[in-house]
């Protein structure tokens, strides 16, 4: 179900991402507005430009945060230098962000405790009742978001146990990846471990998703100069070992592979399939499916929705929150997967749509290469509920997990190796 | 200040209102529903062209002014970029319902308009 995805159909005709911006603000808006009569029915609805002094609206727009440490381009040609202090890339909030409201008529200062600077991130599209101060800003005394989208019901399973296995971070050919723990979990996987009891459980096992960064490139091979024939079979390498390990698993189980932010794929999201001639052993089982990043599928009607982590990657540099799950929550409140998409992170100017607009609350949510696992479910106001993954990294901490179809619980596959000398 | 003779076709705006630079009198006719511009009176003033070709009256009839309000009619979204039947069918796509012979003079082969929107190669 990627179709919404995939960009060969599209053709660039010098279009700027105000088009994709403005689709946005339309869908959710729409949808801000079917909901505003629940909320608060007695308050008028007005445009950023119709906003009048002292009186009490609602209005909807997308925000925008300026952000004082976000790097700008601009900043090296400014005459004094370092102005800004040499801060980690991690992340760029600070204590004096503002948020700005800007619909298509104009923009607003907003001004007021309700609204934190460090949840919300430019690309947001909310509701804001309050009113015009003096100033000629406007004072927030309530949000409202866009909320989990609706869900189709699951139909009760009674029968047997069904997993699926996500696993993200491979990073074949980059020195942290040990190959013996990538054997052993493609062993796990095709049944060739462990006793009856784990062998059972492998043999339920139907559906194999791998989400991003499986390959590690070395750059230090391009520096622009001709690549010596010894050069070019140590960067293809890394590829060949990874077919090696994919057809092992694509012989037996239907897999999914996603590409992430190392792999070689496009880098604006969202990133499309991975070429099938990197592939050529797994490519030929028609169990072997190259899929885009966001990947949205069904398994005997769970649907799931995943990322390679980009998206949260990018939402943790421009926001603060407790942990990976809650920016997850708030992607899934926000209805829409990437909302620092186009702004500071790279992604196609579509016209017609906004692929990242969720438009049905999926029963799995996950994300890859993260640091740690971590999960939770996730309850909505009209009944929906959403399994939250966070994947980590398996070349660094060699866990995969299994997630069960029958009753959407999570549990880990570890693969350690203790060489003692 | 240097209108020499040799310098004439290089720098097209003169400091009086004549010959090269717009006839404001024909601009007086389009006056009336301009309420895109806001506070111009004129379409579009006498600018310093220092590239591309000069507004001709060809381009200015009654479709092609149709057309521009659907251009800038801020409800279907920006139209940099876009070809108008494009931007058509993304509005009514959505569900906005944008006017009808709008469509009728983007897809009649009769009348020549220009497919690109107002800002097509000006920007």
């Amino acid at each position: 179900m990627d179709e919404v995805f995939e960009i060969q159909k599209e053709m660039y005709k010098g279009q700027q991402y105000s088009q994709i911006y403005y689709i946005r603000l339309h869908l959710i808006r729409t949808l801000i507005y079917s909901l505003l009569p629940n909320w608060k029915p007695h308050l008028p609805v007005c445009t950023v430009l119709g906003l009048e002094e002292g009186k009490e609206c609602i209005i909807v727009g997308t925000l925008y945060k300026h952000m004082k440490l976000k790097p700008t381009i601009l900043s090296e040609y400014s005459k004094e230098r370092s102005a800004a202090p040499l801060v980690s890339p991690d992340n760029f909030v600070h204590a004096d962000d503002v948020l700005v409201l800007e619909d298509e008529s104009g923009r607003v200062n907003l001004k007021g405790n309700v609204l934190s600077p460090s949840v919300y991130v430019t690309g947001n599209v909310v509701a804001l009742h309050g009113k015009e101060t003096g100033g000629g800003d406007f004072f927030v005394e309530d949000v409202l978001e866009a909320g989990l989208p609706p869900q189709l019901d699951l139909p009760n399973k009674l029968g047997e146990d069904k997993y699926v296995v996500l696993v993200s971070g491979l990073n074949v050919g980059s020195s942290s990846s040990n190959p013996l723990q990538l054997q052993l979990l493609v062993d796990h996987i095709t049944g060739h471990l462990g006793d009856k009891k784990e062998q059972r459980t492998a043999a339920q096992i139907v559906q194999v998703v791998v989400a991003g960064d499986s390959v590690h490139i070395q750059h230090g091979l391009l520096n622009g100069q001709n690549l010596a024939s010894k050069d070019q079979s140590k960067l293809s390498e890394p590829i060949k070992e990874l077919d090696i390990f994919l057809t092992q698993i694509a012989a037996g189980i239907p897999i999914d592979i996603m590409p992430g932010y190392n792999d070689p794929a496009n880098f604006a999201l969202p990133q499309q399939p991975l070429n099938k001639c990197l592939f050529p052993g797994s490519s030929a089982y028609n169990t072997f499916r190259s899929c885009t990043n966001p990947h949205l599928f069904d398994v005997d009607t769970v649907r799931f929705l995943g990322t390679s982590g980009q998206n949260i990657d990018d939402l943790k540099k421009y926001s603060e929150a407790n942990d990976t799950l809650e920016f997850m929550e708030r992607t899934l409140r926000w209805r829409h997967l990437a909302p620092t998409a186009p702004n500071t992170l790279g992604c196609y100017p579509f016209t017609d749509r906004d692929p990242f607009f969720v438009e049905s609350c999926p029963h799995v949510y996950f994300v890859g290469n993260q640091d740690k696992y971590a999960t939770r479910i996730l309850k909505g106001s009209e009944g929906q509920v959403v399994r939250l993954i966070s994947i980590p990294k398996f070349s660094e901490t060699g866990t995969a997990v299994m997630v069960n179809l029958r009753n959407l619980e999570c549990n880990t596959l570890s693969f350690g190796i203790q060489i003692s000398s | 200040m240097a209108s020499s003779a040799d310098m004439k076709g290089f720098y097209k705006q003169k400091k009086k209102n004549a010959g090269i630079s717009k006839p404001s009198s024909s601009k007086s006719k389009s006056k009336s529903k301009n309420a895109a511009t806001f506070g111009a009176n004129i379409a579009q003033p006498p600018a310093l062209v220092s590239h591309g070709s000069l507004d001709l009256q060809e381009n200015r009839d009654a479709n092609e002014e149709v057309l521009r309000q659907f251009d800038m009619n801020m409800v279907y979204g920006p139209c940099v970029g876009m070809k108008r039947i494009d931007r058509w069918n993304r509005a009514s796509s959505l569900g906005l319902s944008p006017p009808d012979d709008v469509y009728r003079l983007l897809t009649s082969a009769k009348t020549e308009v220009c497919a690109g929107s107002l800002w097509d190669g000006r920007v």
